[in-house]
């Protein structure tokens, strides 16, 4: 399998604080992974690298075929690339509604011009629907996205991500807030996401983790610690002493 | 298989419909087409206000709606008075030094026309040449030309470095204050071939139309700067509706977000700011031959500031707000500030209002700010209803309950 996104050796540090300590990291196509570590890990940072948030100061960030470096886009170039981005807070646009924000998300062309003459056709209406069918809001669409709950609007982030048909998706703890409900519906759909397209996951959560069941990174002060199934990185002693033996 | 614009935004056609009706009525009592029930100057005065309401329409779009607050729109339209007004006052010059020049023995050569023009120009800063950015002032298309390229050009520089370099929030606004201040001052000079602080005068004088007199003409500007109002109303409504005003309203929320969802916000912005700045520039172009006189003191920082106050106070957000804010305070200032109205005799105390109607502002500034984020044009949500119940907080009934008090407006 030849890696989707790689992540070699990259250190980031902020004011002499080593967020990120010679990290190194790989994904495949269409692979479900969870990246579990205690608070201050790195999680949050190693997401912000790969979307272009954060200039790692030294290290390389390969995307794609071509092996392409992510370090030299912005993040809207990035975005465009295929990598989409869930934050652990849900941010959706409040002020405007459910089809408004999934229309926004459409994969299409971004121009500015291009945006300005940029007409809804049936398929773009159609395309929206089934998304909003996908994540369970479609008879919400004409909603202010201000006015969902907490889950809903996770769930409308999610289908937003899903509309920009990135290749990779960073997900940041969506399970964060939710009940318990909420977060079976959103394993179901995470999973299913995994189908099509490469996701990684940021959680605390480890039922939550367990019930994703997929291959696990733990982070721990800017670097992997150990790589595995749940079972296998649980069972690990360093791993216990960091992080389990915590909780 | 959608609805045309107006259809779907119907405050574009009832905007529409007032300016039309009010257009005409201000033709049918004017001096020079009706009754004369309005004098001259009070036309001059109303098509002035549809201009300033033009300028707040195009600061709501870069405002109220990309949420950039730039405090420097009046220098956009200064601008484009200038370069208006360069034209008009060689024009006319033109023709008066012809007429004195006809009576000499040998007839006048272009040059030495040229030259006369040049010394009635620019005698009161002691130059008898045109400065190198006078070349197009012969041409009326090529200063109507520079009307949109010359402030045009200058949003795009500015606004390409200041977005480039994510300049935000108030940063941002001190920087576009910066940027008029330092126009003005720089105007200000003689030597900065806009005749420093005289200004370029004599506006009014429309080159060719002596013959129709001022009653007429006020008229033909107030329909004029009606037409902008509307073309340029209607332009605005269009980029803000749509997967455009979308964006846009999204870069003012959730400036970040959007850059995840791969979209440059930078090139929004600056199409957004190049737009507003021309729209402005435009309507400044039709304001200064009303006004008879441009001169640097219209590029002051307070004058784009007063903008954003007439278009907090209408309700920025919603294009008729900004509209409606600049009509109703600029015609309020300008009946406080002309001496018109009556003293206000408190006993201990006499209120001079040419000298209170600042406070008065300044205060109702403060209020709607504080009160009523939503400006006059919150008075139209009133009358359709759409008022959000006032329970304090508890609950809104058995029906209604899980909702909060605010989503309950819908």
């Amino acid at each position: 399998m030849t890696a989707l996104l790689e992540v070699r050796g990259i250190s980031v540090s902020f004011d002499g604080f080593r967020a990120i300590n010679n990290l190194s990291f790989e994904i495949g196509e269409c692979e479900l992974r969870a990246i579990i570590g205690p608070n201050g890990a790195g999680k949050t940072t190693f997401m912000d690298i790969v979307t272009g948030k954060t200039r790692p100061n030294e290290g390389q960030v390969l995307w794609g075929e071509g092996s392409k470096s992510l370090l030299k886009m912005n993040e809207s170039q990035i975005a465009r690339a295929g990598i989409g981005r869930k934050f652990q807070r849900p941010t959706v646009f409040e002020d405007q509604t459910v089809s408004e924000n999934l229309t926004m998300a459409l994969s299409a062309a971004r121009g500015p011009f291009s945006v300005l003459r940029w007409r809804p056709s049936a398929d773009s209406v159609a395309r929206v629907a089934e998304l909003a069918e996908e994540v369970g809001l479609a008879d919400q669409l004409a909603r202010k996205a201000g006015e969902l709950s907490h889950g809903q609007k996770q769930w409308l982030e999610i289908g937003m991500l899903l509309a920009q048909d990135p290749r990779l998706l960073l997900v940041d703890e969506p399970a964060a807030g939710m009940t318990l409900a909420e977060r079976e519906q959103t394993t179901t759909l995470l999973r299913r996401l995994s189908e099509r397209h490469a996701v990684v996951v940021v959680e605390h959560d480890m039922d939550f983790v367990r019930r994703l069941d997929c291959k696990v990174t733990v982070l721990h002060e800017g670097s992997v610690l150990a790589e595995g199934s749940l079972d296998h990185v649980t069972a690990n002693p360093e791993v216990i002493e960091v992080y389990l033996g915590r909780g | 298989m959608r609805k045309p614009l107006v259809l779907r935004h119907p405050s574009i056609l009832v905007f529409l419909g007032v300016l039309a009706v009010f257009t005409v009525a201000v033709t049918v009592l004017s001096a020079g087409y009706g009754t004369g029930a309005i004098s001259t100057s009070m036309v001059k005065t109303l098509g002035k206000t549809l201009c300033l309401a033009l300028a707040a329409v195009a600061m709501d779009l870069v405002w109220g709606y990309a949420g950039i607050l730039s405090l420097g729109q009046m220098a956009f339209f200064a601008l484009g008075g200038y370069m208006i007004g360069m034209w008009l006052m060689v024009a006319r010059t033109e023709g008066i030094v012809t007429g004195t020049l006809a009576n000499l023995p040998i007839p006048p050569t272009d040059a030495e026309i040229s030259a006369a023009v040049a010394t009635q120009i620019f005698g009161v800063v002691g130059s008898d040449k045109f400065p190198l950015i006078w070349a197009f002032s012969g041409s009326l298309w090529g200063q109507l030309a520079l009307v949109v390229l010359v402030p045009g050009l200058l949003a795009l520089v500015f606004g390409w470095l200041a977005f480039r370099s994510r300049v935000n929030g108030v940063y941002l606004s001190i920087l576009t204050q910066a940027m008029t201040l330092a126009l003005a001052l720089y105007l200000f000079q003689n030597d900065s071939g806009l005749r420093g602080n005289n200004g370029l005068s004599g506006l009014q004088n429309i080159p060719g139309l002596d013959a129709v007199g001022q009653e007429k003409l006020s008229v033909w500007f107030l329909w004029a700067s009606a037409l902008a109002l509307g073309l340029g109303y209607l332009l605005i409504a269009w980029v803000a509706s749509g997967k455009f005003g979308s964006v846009t309203r999204a870069i003012r929320d959730d400036e970040a977000r959007v850059r995840f969802l791969g979209y440059s916000v930078e090139s929004y912005k600056l199409v957004v700011f190049v737009l507003a700045a021309v729209v402005t520039a435009i309507a400044g172009a039709l304001y200064y031959p009303q006004a008879g006189i441009i001169n640097p003191a219209e590029l002051a920082p307070i004058a784009s500031i007063y903008l954003a106050v007439w278009v907090a106070i209408g309700g920025r957000g919603r294009l008729y707000g900004a509209a409606i804010g600049a009509v109703f305070v600029s015609l309020l200032s300008s009946w406080f500030t002309g001496g018109r109205a009556p003293d206000l005799n408190l006993g201990f105390y006499i209120v001079k209002w040419v000298d209170w109607w600042q406070v008065m502002l300044g205060l109702s500034f403060v209020l709607v700010t504080l009160f009523a984020p939503k400006g006059l044009s919150g008075l139209v949500d009133l009358f359709e209803g759409l008022r959000p119940p006032r329970r304090r907080g508890a609950a809104l009934g058995p029906d209604m309950g899980a909702l909060r008090e605010k989503e309950a407006v819908e």
